[in-house]
């Protein structure tokens, strides 16, 4: 009896990849849309639309959701200021982006039905690509091209292949950092789910809660540190 | 034996990355106790020790799961 109820709960547990893995919804000529990008254009569509309508009402005296905002500003200004040394107004966009980008899509599944688009490999990688270009293209605007090429032949010009292949190790790890930390947190929960279903996943569920937003964290870090290195801090 | 080859790909580098990860918090600790004004750098040189530490892991929990595919 028992043996045949572990049976079927094992069995189960192989299925659960299909709960987590991005379904197909419909085409469009040969590309897929995939519920990775509804969700993403979801989430993406909240954040556009709570950034116009706190545009409009912006005012010298700051007044609830303003003053939200304006803590947020300064708290991703003390992560630039931690990496570079000083302040600089400049990357504030860049970074403060990117964290709210992850912080939000990590936390998506908040919304019933939703599994996170950071748990598809294809998220994180695109928003790592995306992200070390951006980080070149805002350091080499910064301290003016000659200075950013000049980087890459440092300390002797035959490091042109290494330094060239680090950028693209840092768009590697970025990506499956965040996917793996994802992913295996959705895993675990579904599992539970299927063995479990009542309270067992809960505490999972808050670290999930925690660890998304050390995960957005970390990429927003690791984006000022990279600015720092772009910009030849170190 | 494949199945045992994709538990052991996770559950080594978990287990080393682990006890390092734990070495650099404990230190990490430490000097808050010893430093309580130097607290705000120790978390942020520790945070992102802690990722590059953690995306080791991750990099096996990947290679697992593909290794795992083909069992």
């Amino acid at each position: 009896m028992l043996e045949r109820f572990l049976e079927s709960k094992l069995a189960a547990i192989g299925h659960v990849l299909e709960e987590v893995a991005p379904r197909t919804v419909w085409h469009v000529g040969p590309l897929e849309i995939t519920t990775t990008v509804v969700n993403t254009w979801a989430v993406m569509a909240i954040i556009a639309l709570v950034a116009i309508l706190l545009r409009r009402q912006i005012q010298e005296r700051p007044r609830g959701l303003q003053t939200l905002a304006e803590i947020y500003y300064r708290f991703i200004e003390g992560l630039l200021e931690q990496a570079l040394g000083h302040s600089d107004r400049r990357f504030v966009p860049l970074v403060g982006t990117f964290f709210l980008m992850v912080l939000a899509l990590n936390y998506s599944w908040f919304i019933p039905g939703v599994v996170p688009p950071t748990t598809d490999l294809s998220t994180t990688v695109a928003l790592a690509a995306t992200d070390i270009l951006l980080v070149q293209i805002f350091a080499a605007r910064a301290v003016g091209l000659r200075r950013y090429l000049k980087r890459f032949v440092e300390p002797i010009p035959f490091l042109l292949p290494m330094n060239i292949l680090e950028e693209l190790v840092k768009v590697f790890s970025l990506s499956v950092r965040l996917f793996g930390n994802l992913f295996g947190g959705d895993m675990v929960v579904a599992a539970l789910f299927v063995l479990v279903p009542f309270l067992a996943p809960t505490p999972v569920m808050l670290l999930e809660v925690l660890f998304g937003f050390i995960q957005a964290l970390i990429f927003a870090t690791l984006t000022s540190v990279y600015v720092a290195t772009a910009m030849g801090h170190h | 034996m494949e199945f045992l080859a994709v538990t052991l790909a996770i559950a080594l580098p978990a287990m080393v990355s682990a006890f390092g990860q734990a070495w650099a918090t404990s230190r990490a600790v430490e000097s808050i106790a010893r430093q309580p004004e130097a607290a705000g750098d120790i978390r942020g040189a520790l945070l992102i020790a802690l990722a590059f530490m953690e995306a080791l892991t991750l990099f096996s929990f990947v290679i697992a799961f593909i290794l795992s595919g083909r069992v």
